[in-house]
């Protein structure tokens, strides 16, 4: 539309724009400061922007020892982490192929996580990220390989019962999970599955489900047929075709439902609240500090939360723009 | 593709859906007819419809549901319009549009759980959203029954206003541009704009948004959970807060499986005649 040429408008446009991200962003800057306040300035009754700046919180909440100890631990760990960093971006300098590299690095990288308690006194802290890690992890890998076939078979098989399956899908898309997370929990407590990371995955694959497969069919809509009937001429069959053809150009599209996915299974809180008792997921270990009294829960709390949202806003702003595109497509509609 | 071949794409996600969400929610119905605590787990008691009859008496369901259709009221609308709005200034503008996507994103990714408790800390005794407040209007921000409700609802706002931005932002780029141009010759103002061109080409989006907005506020939980401090005397249960409340709080199992049925129903209701547009939509294009 027409944009406006009045120098005075545009300068209350930006005005406006400019309090709007102020207003978003403020709370997680306010939340990063009192993370590393000593509790007196935290708790005092006008807010203090200024203050002598300390790193214990953070050590408290993710280490069992003194951090002077872990320092020479923690630095090997930035520079492997680093080093791990440094191969990813210079992938496809290397000798081997990406997709090798890139499973070798997600491998060390897990491998990090899960050893380190072995080496340094990490506290219960560290146990919610590595559950999250591993339950994000799973829902995606099910989530997606289940969702990427029935996407790709609903785009593909023009007939009614597609369209049944999909409204299907819309329907079950809200139903509250509460419904369906109380006979989960039932059934666990009788069969012992009860605070598993399986039966935590398999709910959150299922609440989840509709959405993917709504989202990835319209991304296999966009792909033309010819693309796979060539490769079938060729004598590839359907799910060959489909595995060496159809997904190396599905990249954007399982990227964009994966961030979603990713999203759902790292923020979720109901779920794991429900059915876990020891094994809590990071959203559940924050919400211990939700009815705190005591001053210091703030200052713990807050340390916390930048911790659960740093990954996760790191993820966002690297992917910015498959999430942006998975938005506007209007695909979001399962 | 062949009938066999879709079989076989479409069996394990169909699988899944069938086994992982309608056989729990067969199940709610029969638990719905049990009464179970923690102590009769493995023995539940057959009582029939009474529990469903129980949910259905209990004032504070009816309380609940009350709060649920309240807040739904108050935070759709709010987040269409405010994200109307704001869409409309970042069309007006070139620089830095994506440093403002980019900010608006950080609410609307942040864990739910997380976000409000920072959310709660910046009106929290000492916080500067208080303190300002104090300072500019005299006001004395104090959790009370008033006061969380409405905190729960603006959080809502917080948090979705982004979501309705950027699908109605990404709208505005795709406007019908013959119209558009035909509209400019005309010398139809920005405000002609927007209404002719803008708004009817957006209702579709429009839909889509409030379709997402009524299932998502109707089972909202996490904030719920945080600015109560599960603390009853707040008045701001939802329902799904007070559901899970019955269940875990209250240790009453069947209860909760029969008000969960009941909720169910409730959006089933409700979402019928999107399901029937969808579905006429859909098997057009087949």
């Amino acid at each position: 539309m027409t944009q406006t040429r009045n120098p005075l408008a545009r300068a209350g446009i930006y005005a406006v724009l400019v309090l709007f991200t102020i207003y978003n962003v403020l709370p997680f800057c306010w939340t990063i400061l009192n993370s590393l306040k000593l509790p007196k300035d935290a708790n005092s009754r006008t807010p203090r922007f200024i203050f002598q700046p300390t790193g214990e919180h953070y050590a408290d909440l993710w280490l069992n020892m003194r951090p002077e100890d872990f320092a020479p631990y923690g630095l090997a760990l930035l520079l492997v982490v680093f080093a791990l960093v440094v191969i990813v971006f210079y992938a496809n300098r290397l000798p081997a192929p990406n997709a090798l590299i890139y499973a070798g690095v997600a491998v060390a990288g897990l491998a990090l996580l899960l050893g380190l308690p072995r080496v340094v006194n990490t506290a219960e802290f560290y146990d919610y990220l590595v559950n999250s890690v591993i339950v994000t992890l799973g829902t995606l890998l099910i989530s997606l390989s289940f969702g990427a076939l029935a996407g790709y078979g609903l785009a593909r098989y023009r007939h009614v019962i597609s369209v049944v399956i999909l409204v299907l899908a819309l329907a079950f898309r809200s139903l509250p999970s509460l419904a369906l997370v109380l006979p989960f929990y039932y059934l666990g407590q009788l069969s012992g599955l009860y605070d598993t990371h399986i039966l935590l995955i398999l709910c959150l694959v299922a609440v989840n489900q509709p959405f993917t497969i709504w989202m990835l069919r319209s991304f296999f809509m966009e792909i033309p047929r010819e693309i796979e009937e060539a490769a079938m001429i060729d004598g590839a069959g359907r799910l060959r075709s489909f595995v060496s053809v159809i997904v190396p150009i599905m990249g954007p599209g399982i990227i964009t439902t994966g961030l979603f996915t990713l999203l759902l299974a790292y923020n979720d809180f109901l779920l794991a609240r429900i059915l876990t008792q020891i094994n809590w997921t990071l959203p559940v270990g924050i919400a211990q500090w939700t009815g705190g009294e005591d001053p210091g829960h703030i200052t713990l709390a807050a340390a916390g939360s930048v911790s659960v949202t740093l990954p996760i806003l790191v993820v966002i702003i690297f992917f910015q723009k498959y999430l942006i595109r998975g938005l506007a497509s209007g695909a979001v509609k399962g | 593709m062949p009938r066999r071949t879709f079989a076989f794409f479409v069996a394990p996600s169909l699988i899944i859906m069938l086994a992982l969400m309608t056989l729990p929610l067969l199940a709610s119905v029969v638990l719905g007819m049990h009464y179970i605590t923690f102590r009769n787990l493995d023995a539940p008691l057959w009582v029939g419809w009474q529990n469903y009859e129980q949910a259905l008496a209990d004032r504070e369901f009816w309380d609940s549901l009350e709060f649920t259709l309240v807040f739904i009221a108050a935070t759709v609308p709010t987040r269409i319009v405010l994200g109307l709005i704001f869409a409309l200034l970042l069309d007006q503008i070139k620089r830095f549009r994506g440093a403002f996507i980019a900010a608006a994103l950080v609410p609307f990714v942040m864990t739910p759980v997380v976000g409000t408790l920072i959310f709660r800390d910046m009106f929290d005794r000492g916080g500067p959203y208080w303190y300002w407040m104090q300072q500019l209007f005299d006001y004395r921000l104090f959790m009370d029954s008033t006061t969380v409700p409405l905190l729960i609802i603006f959080h809502n706002i917080w948090t979705a206003t982004p979501f309705a931005m950027i699908v109605l932002f990404a709208g505005l780029q795709t406007l019908p541009q013959e119209s558009l141009e035909a509209a400019k010759v005309d010398g139809a103002s920005w405000l002609r704009q927007l209404w002719h061109v803008a708004i009817p080409h957006l209702r579709s989006l429009f839909v889509f948004i409030a379709l997402i907005s009524i299932m998502d506020a109707y089972r909202v939980f996490d904030s719920v959970f945080v600015l109560t401090q599960q603390n009853s005397i707040y008045d701001a249960e939802t329902i799904m807060y007070y559901n899970f409340q019955v269940a875990l709080t209250f240790g009453r199992l069947g209860k909760a499986n029969a008000m969960s049925v009941l909720t169910v129903i409730g959006i089933f209701v409700v979402l019928i005649p999107f399901l029937v547009m969808t579905y006429r939509e859909q098997v057009e294009e087949v």
